[in-house]
């Protein structure tokens, strides 16, 4: 060990490793979902202390739920390859230290949402974080296969989230959004799966690879791929997007699509790691879709 | 070399007409233009309509004029169609010639270049019937479906022009994913059919609402009057000439054919997809987008209060899923050479 790496580990934790303790790739996609679901709230843009606001009170709701995921998952994570490193295995910080920043960043959110945005949000905000950190990580993720599938759900509000924040209550419009995420997640969650299998056997979390077999997921992951396409149509014929919407959906469909075909009957080893990478750009792209379409006058036809 | 690279360009030229012209011609009849000019090759017995229009100024009187009134943008987008639909022709009469010079090549099957010149003459007299019989709707579909093969046959000679297809040397299943691409395709062009025949009798605002039609699952639906080919005499038929129950009849056809063919065409993809050949593959996976594509149209046509650019780019849609249903299979018969 060198000089350099010995003095950082003695004097502890760096805010690096409060910063990995929110997730902040997870948590970005996160806010990039609930933006949109804020934009699309409206024709124009939106009230600019909502938008704010109600956005840096959601990214703190769901930075303070990674890092108590990653409070509850740490004997996990000690035993798997992919998160060995973070900071609560690795020794960087203690879990009452991990736990008290977890509550800090909750208090804050919940403060901003109810002080400067509305009740609604606020309160559904705090459903997503219960359903995530808590019913999620500490039960759901160890009882059944369907795990992710449920607790998908907590993924997915983000966009009624910040919908919620513009508007003060549920449309449908919100509702399409949170089913576009809710029936991405299995297909994007259980490529990961797949490839880090022997990593869940290790920790002993029932996924579903791991409890049903590789063959039985890529047959859901297909499925829930071809759910997944009709949902992104839904947008469009309701007449909540237009053209611009709908030739970017069908383009990003046809290659997520063509991933799903291929891991369910090509079977070659890179495959469920590719599909979760391109899992994530899909989500990212779909919804700057989404955005672009919104703003641009085609939409209107 | 350098004949197939020409050809392939002049199919290719060809094939992208002919698609907008069955974009056009869906244009023209949903904007109710088909007798914009009602006599048949000329309008009014004029090249142009703004020599008709100049003509019909002059004489205020005139036979023709006095069934309907004269509407420039109407006649305007009727010739259009006209026009290209002559360029066209010529444009397929180019590639028989071209095809039939080099036949000693075997570049492309001269027969088939035979066969879309053959077919796009048959079209013409049934785009001049249209006019001359007043849109009656037999007749409108037919002239439909004939563009639709002029389309289709071109898209296949342009296949054979540039894409592989699957070896000589049949692979386990591919006899099934044959069968079942060729059911697909015949379910298609039926559903097509009834398409059509929604359009020629405007049934598609019989149903203003979806999944239920007129707020119920099944409401009155006369399937006998629907269906009879012969309609009774009629000035015109420009807005269709059957009941409300009749029409409500159609347009239930077609959903349920949507369904039907919706559940052949994802069949015949999901065991094309078996297949190891990547072409094959790609052509159904442009299956599924296209029938995906057409199912969110159609559904959105009704759902949205059936806007003209919709209703148009459903038939797009339709000639688009028909291309790549014909793609799925053409790259699954065996290769003859």
């Amino acid at each position: 060990m060198n000089p350099i790496d010995a003095q950082s580990l003695q004097l502890g934790a760096t805010w690096r490793d409060y910063l990995a303790l929110t997730k902040p790739r997870v948590v970005a996609l996160i806010v990039l979902t609930a933006v949109v679901g804020a934009l699309l709230a409206t024709p124009g843009l939106p009230p600019l202390d909502a938008l704010l606001f109600g956005n840096l009170g959601i990214a703190l709701a769901a930075a303070a739920a990674a890092a108590v995921n990653h409070v509850l998952d740490r004997h996990i994570d000690a035993r798997m390859g992919r998160t060995r490193n973070r900071p609560l295995p690795s020794g960087h910080l203690t879990p009452a230290r991990a736990l008290a920043f977890a509550f800090v960043l909750a208090a804050a959110s919940m403060t901003i949402l109810l002080a400067f945005v509305n009740v609604l949000t606020a309160v559904l905000t705090f459903c997503s974080l219960i359903v995530y950190a808590v019913i999620y990580t500490v039960w759901l993720k160890r009882a059944t296969p369907q795990n992710i599938v449920i607790g998908g759900a907590a993924g997915a509000a983000p966009p009624v989230l910040g919908w919620v924040a513009v508007t003060g209550h549920v449309e449908p419009q919100a509702l399409l959004l949170f089913l576009i995420i809710f029936a991405w997640t299995p297909p994007h969650f259980w490529a990961l799966a797949i490839a880090r299998r022997h990593d869940y056997v290790r920790a002993d979390i029932p996924m579903l690879p791991v409890t049903h077999g590789v063959e039985f997921t890529r047959l859901h992951v297909l499925l829930y791929t071809l759910i997944l396409c009709v949902a992104t149509m839904l947008p469009f014929m309701i007449g909540m997007s237009g053209p611009i919407y709908l030739g970017i959906a069908l383009v990003l469909d046809a290659r997520f699509l063509w991933l799903a075909f291929a891991l369910k009957f090509a079977r070659r080893d890179e495959l469920p790691m590719r599909m979760f990478r391109f899992s994530i750009s899909y989500l990212m792209w779909l919804f700057l879709a989404l955005l672009l379409d919104h703003y641009l006058p085609l939409s209107r036809l | 070399m350098r004949h197939t690279a020409l050809l392939r360009t002049v199919t290719l030229i060809a094939c992208s007409l002919c698609l907008l012209v069955v974009v056009l011609g869906a244009y023209v009849r949903l904007t109710a233009a088909g007798l914009g000019c009602p006599d048949w090759p000329g309008c009014y017995g004029h090249l142009s309509p703004s020599g008709a229009a100049a003509d019909l100024q002059d004489r205020a009187n005139t036979t023709l004029a006095s069934a309907r009134p004269f509407e420039l943008g109407k006649a305007w987008r009727e010739m259009l169609h006209r026009y290209a639909a002559s360029t066209l022709v010529a444009l397929i009469a180019c590639v028989a010639a071209l095809t039939w010079l080099w036949r000693r090549e075997r570049i492309a099957p001269p027969a088939l270049a035979l066969a879309v010149l053959g077919i796009v003459l048959v079209q013409g007299i049934f785009g001049m019937l249209t006019v001359t019989w007043r849109l009656y709707p037999l007749i409108v579909t037919l002239h439909l479906l004939f563009g639709l093969t002029t389309l289709s046959l071109l898209w296949w000679l342009l296949l054979e022009l540039s894409r592989p297809r699957a070896a000589a040397i049949p692979r386990p299943g591919a006899a099934l994913a044959r069968a079942l691409a060729g059911i697909g395709l015949l379910i298609l062009i039926l559903q097509i059919a009834l398409g059509g025949w929604t359009s020629s009798n405007y049934a598609a605002i019989a149903c203003p609402d979806l999944p239920t039609c007129q707020g119920s699952w099944w409401p009155p639906a006369d399937f006998r009057a629907a269906y009879a080919l012969q309609h009774g005499a009629a000035l015109d038929y420009e807005g269709g000439a059957l009941s409300a129950p009749a029409r409500v009849a159609i347009h239930l056809t077609h959903r349920i054919g949507a369904m039907v063919a919706s559940a052949a065409l994802l069949l015949a993809a999901l065991i094309a997809w078996l297949q190891p050949q990547r072409y094959v593959r790609r052509a159904a996976l442009a299956v599924l987008l296209m029938l995906a594509l057409q199912l969110t149209l159609g559904v959105s046509m009704v759902l949205r209060g059936f806007p003209l650019w919709l209703a148009t780019a459903h038939n797009a849609g339709a000639a688009l899923l028909l291309l790549a249903t014909v793609w799925l299979n053409y790259s699954l018969q065996p290769d003859r050479a």
